[in-house]
């Protein structure tokens, strides 16, 4: 029942019903001060829920505020009084925006004061009214609540909610209808018998203007969930994305129907296997999607694409530690030689073997090989994933290795040196953070044209350009990544609420790479462009962090450059395309030329220029910069060796005729000749 | 193939004698009981062929292998709490070869057993639909060669005369009533090689979980009376006499005469400690369960934070007086397999011991801070 001071406020007002707060069409007219809920009794439970905890509440109490002017708004049970009641008082607050029929989060807290009390701190423009709605979800008794005032406050990032019309297990944010718009993916399960059945797919397509409209679309009773992870990628090249289920015995392969309508055709394995991360990604380069599974307590596993609508199982190759321990694996080109290596976030109690990371690069021949120790990369650290991205803009992937538990080290921040990684962590930002998580993802959230992390503690790591980070605190975990009102911004979907990232002025590009020879998703492919600032790259990734799938292309935060000089895009069949000056701040499609492209080679031809040359050897191409140049005269004798500057070798000092040059590649010493004036 | 085939006569024959006043006991629906006779005891274990096929070759078992009487050498042994596993009744035993014993290593290790030991597990349900008959699904073997211990897994066939060697793992439906006339349908899962190695490792060895002092120093009720587990195990040859008297024990966590932290420090250690013990599964979380660290509140998680915030709201492992949001109950009360503890062995929830939990959990007083 509603309160003395509620009594107090109704009888001043004149004519409010004694139950005003009871429900948001009799909300009380609030303004900032301290007010007294003697029992949350209300019949309107405030939906949709703006906090964690779910959504079994079953009473509330409402009230209507509206910021007298720009201001920071505090609302909170976290007061003396409060704090003084035994036993503890466990609360929860919503607060919406929109009108009664149709609310929107806005803010919302469970426990962000002492103990179980709450505290929401959000900024309103003058004028502008939000709902406050407590509800009962851990106790119905009375409490104390105020509202105060400051100044606007001002953070890096930050996120508006908004309810998205997905039913099931969230775990995707991609575009399964090829119109550009990443679309919201769940995962809708039933129980029968105790055993978890996928019985449907329902898709939130983002409407052109902004909005989703949802589709549920049945699939057979297949005995296996998404529990542990779900990726999406076209694996049957029909132009529609596949699912793959990981769940905890079994991997099930979920295919779209030839006119995107539908998932009628699924593929369950029964093999055993524990999946964990799982990802597509074309393994063996021969421009088929394939897929791969994690595996807790074995050898990963994989799935290798037929061509013909099959796939085969395989396990062993990739990870082969007896017992397992694979938790985030991640396809990304870590050595730049123009193939997908593969790194793997591992963690196990006991057994530093089997919780040492694995870096399993590429030999360009379907084959891999295990050489996470020659990089420095082979940690022991506790960790379920790793966001892989370039950090400091070098044109190179470095790595945040994420703590699941600190208990065999924390956090580690690897900046990628060419051929090894340096443990750059120290002052960093990551070694005081002390938030823990299973999922690590990176992106860049304010469009700074830096990669932001994503970890522990509801917290965005934001990139401040120097390989050094600061904590930007938000009200969610990690969830899948994809841009869901198509601004331009990555927003984070969890559960039914996308976290729209309210932006902060950027520019931007979105680049969405389209296979032809390569698999049509063009996953493996490297994007780059070129600015103003600088360079900055990207690899078509399905399957980051630990459980979601985000979106397949490549976003680029633009800062305040205005214009792209440059496009790449390195596709995995080694074909590469370009754009010049491609217009920002929307999305830019790039279809996988080879008549265009400037190289079709795998790997970059080695060139040397100008030849003949009289001092400075330039040499262009894939090889070792860090291992030394050595030249021969044309009797085979050593004449010089000489560690490459920046892109050139001097050659000055050496007699007028021809000599052989000798770079080291992944591949081994290669020659080419070269004339001196 | 070697034979291990008799002990001592003096003793084959008082066992025998033993045997047969047990077998009178049992409520027989099988064939008259053979005489025991030293060939009858002939259990057959060859480190250098098994595992067999099938699970009659080791000639654990007299009569119809489906009533599980043990031969004379085969001692059946229960922990004072055991582990849950979907409800499913267990038949335990152990055996091990002529002349060799395990030896005491500590009131919460286990024992130290010699080679050729077979550690005998044997899950059944009562009540089966339609039929409300007892089915026996599967029997896992821990045997011990060469310093080291292997999984083996013989699946019951539907006739209950064989079961056959199968690591690969499976699920099977079962629908029973159990003896408060509740019926429940389930896919109990058989487990694959590696998930029974999930649970028993130390570091990479594969070990025991169950066989250790504090869980058995109990009375049990044997053919030949009731008899303390160890003191049993010492008169059978099994285990070497002078272990200490006192021992640290767990209690039944299903005794309400007991303290109820001391039930639930017992069920943790046996559903729990397994994998949240130093050099196990999951060493790398906070928690240490086992029996004689689990006394202590910081290492039950009692206002401890999780490190995985899979359910934001579950601010503890254990908050203090609350349960609704104690990360350990939510997990607990969980059937989705991410998220459900203990992880493997159940896919439905202990209904009873979440209860129990959730008492304790209520009863602790001071929120944590």
């Amino acid at each position: 029942m509603n309160k003395l001071s509620s009594l107090l406020i109704a009888g001043l007002m004149g004519s409010l019903p004694a139950l005003a707060q009871d429900n948001c069409a009799t909300a009380i007219p609030i303004t900032a001060g301290t007010y007294v809920i003697d029992t949350i009794d209300g019949p309107q439970v405030p939906l949709p829920v703006c906090a964690t905890g779910g959504n079994t509440a079953t009473r509330g109490e409402w009230y209507v505020y509206t910021a007298p002017a720009n201001v920071s708004v505090t609302v909170t049970s976290d007061l003396p009084e409060n704090v003084a009641v035994t036993p503890g008082l466990d609360t929860r607050v919503h607060v919406y925006t929109g009108s009664c029929g149709s609310l929107t989060c806005y803010d919302g807290d469970d426990d962000a004061g002492s103990d179980y009390l709450s505290l929401a701190l959000f900024n309103l423009q003058a004028g502008q009214s939000v709902y406050i709605a407590w509800d009962n979800r851990w106790e119905s008794r009375g409490f104390s609540f105020s509202v105060t005032e400051g100044p606007p406050f001002s953070e890096a990032v930050t996120f508006t909610n908004v309810t998205v019309p997905v039913t099931g297990t969230l775990r995707a944010a991609v575009d399964m209808n090829n119109d550009g718009l990443d679309d919201v993916v769940g995962i809708n399960t039933t129980t029968i018998d105790n055993v978890a059945y996928t019985t449907g797919v329902t898709i939130a397509y983002q409407q052109n203007g902004g909005g989703f409209s949802a589709v549920s679309y049945p699939t057979a009773q297949i005995p296996n969930t998404p529990s542990w992870s779900l990726c999406a990628g076209d694996l049957d090249g029909n132009g529609w994305n596949d699912l793959l289920i990981a769940g905890g015995s079994k991997v099930t392969l979920l295919f779209a129907d030839a006119d995107g309508n539908g998932f009628s055709n699924d593929t369950t394995y029964n093999q055993y296997v524990f999946c964990q991360r799982s990802n597509m990604v074309d393994i063996n380069n021969d421009g088929l999607l394939d897929a791969f599974s994690c595996h807790d307590v074995q050898p990963n596993v994989y799935f290798i694409n037929n061509g013909t609508g099959t796939f085969t199982f395989y396990q062993g190759g990739l990870g082969d530690t007896p017992n397992g321990g694979n938790y985030g694996s991640i396809w990304t080109d870590i050595d730049g030689d123009g193939d997908v290596d593969m790194f793997i976030a591992k963690c196990r109690g006991g057994n530093q073997v089997t919780s040492t990371d694995q870096f399993h690069r590429n030999n360009g021949d379907g084959t891999f090989t295990e050489v996470a120790a020659q990089y420095n990369l082979a940690n022991f650290t506790q960790t379920w994933s790793a966001a892989w991205g370039d950090f400091d803009n070098d044109g190179d992937m470095d790595v945040m290795v994420g703590a699941s538990s600190f208990s065999a080290g924390g956090h580690k921040l690897m900046r990628n040196d060419g051929n090894t990684f340096t443990d750059v962590t120290a002052g960093s930002g990551y070694d005081t953070f002390t938030g823990t998580n299973i999922e690590h993802i990176t992106h860049d959230f304010n469009n700074d044209g830096y990669l932001d992390i994503m970890g522990g503690g509801n917290t965005i790591m934001m990139n401040n350009g120097d390989m050094t980070f600061t904590p930007n605190p938000v009200s969610f975990d990690v969830g899948a990544v994809g841009d869901l009102d198509n601004d331009g911004y990555m927003d984070i979907q969890t559960g039914g609420t996308a976290r729209i990232n309210n932006g902060v002025g950027n520019n931007y590009i979105r680049i969405i790479p389209q296979g032809t020879v390569s698999n049509k998703n063009a996953i493996g492919a490297r994007v780059t462009i070129t600015t103003a600032s600088g360079t900055q790259i990207r690899d078509i990734r399905s399957g980051d962090g630990f459980r979601y799938m985000s979106y397949l292309a490549a976003h680029f935060g633009l800062g305040q450059d205005e214009e792209v000089l440059q496009v790449t895009v390195r596709f995995p069949s080694g074909i590469v395309n370009t754009i010049d000056n491609p217009s920002i701040n929307g999305t830019l499609t790039v279809v996988e030329d080879i008549n265009t492209s400037i190289t079709n080679a795998t790997k970059e031809p080695l060139v040397l220029f100008p030849v003949p040359t009289a001092d400075l050897l330039f040499i262009s191409g894939d090889y070792n910069v860090n291992q030394p140049v050595r030249v021969f005269d044309l009797n085979g004798k050593l004449v010089k060796q000489a560690v490459v500057n920046g892109n050139h070798i001097t050659v000055g000092g050496l007699a007028p005729g021809m000599y052989v040059v000798e770079v080291q590649t992944n591949d081994g010493p290669v020659q080419r000749s070269f004339a001196k004036e | 193939m070697l034979r291990h085939s008799v002990r001592p006569l003096a003793l084959i024959t008082l066992l025998a004698l033993v045997a047969l006043a047990a077998c009178t006991k049992e409520p027989l629906t099988g064939t008259p009981d053979e005489v025991i006779t030293p060939e009858a005891d002939a259990v057959v274990f060859d480190p250098a062929t098994v595992p067999y096929p099938t699970l009659s070759a080791y000639k654990f078992f007299k009569g119809p292998m489906a009533q599980q009487r043990p031969v004379v050498s085969v001692l059946p042994y229960e922990p004072i709490t055991p582990l849950f596993t979907d409800y499913a009744h267990k038949f335990r035993f152990v055996w091990m070869p002529p002349g060799v014993k395990a030896t005491y290593n500590g009131d919460g290790n286990i024992l130290d057993f010699p080679d050729g030991a077979v550690l005998i597990k044997t899950f059944y349900y009562d009540g089966v639909q339609p039929g409300n008959t007892r089915r026996i699904i599967e029997t896992r073997l821990l045997f011990k060669r060469f310093g080291q211990w292997e999984f083996a897994d013989y699946v019951w066939n539907a006739e209950q005369t064989e079961a056959y060697l199968d690591l690969n793992g499976s699920n099977t439906p079962v629908t029973w009533t159990d003896e408060n006339g509740v019926t429940r349908t389930i896919s109990y899962r058989i487990p694959a090689e590696a998930e029974c190695h999930t649970c028993h490792k130390v570091s990479d060895e594969a070990s025991p979980i169950g066989p250790k002092p504090q869980n058995m120093n109990s009375q049990y009720a044997f053919g030949d009376g009731v008899k303390n587990q160890l003191a049993k195990w010492v008169e059978q040859g099994y285990l070497q006499s002078g272990y200490p008297k006192n021992i640290n024990t767990v209690v039944a966590w299903d005794d309400m005469t007991k303290p109820l932290d001391d039930r639930v420090r017992a069920y943790l250690d046996m559903n729990c400690a397994h994998c949240h013990t130093d050099l196990r599964h999951c060493s790398y979380r906070p928690m240490r369960f086992a029996w004689n660290e689990n006394a202590d509140p910081v290492n039950q998680g009692v206002c401890v934070q999780p490190d995985d915030p899979i359910e934001p709201s579950m601010t503890y492992i254990v908050a203090r007086g609350n349960a609704a949001r104690s990360m350990m109950h939510f997990r607990m009360s969980s059937n989705d397999e991410a998220v459900r503890m203990p992880l493997m062995g159940r896919t439905i929830v202990h209904q009873e011991a979440v209860d129990m939990i959730a008492t304790w959990i209520n009863s602790m007083p001071v929120p944590c801070n």
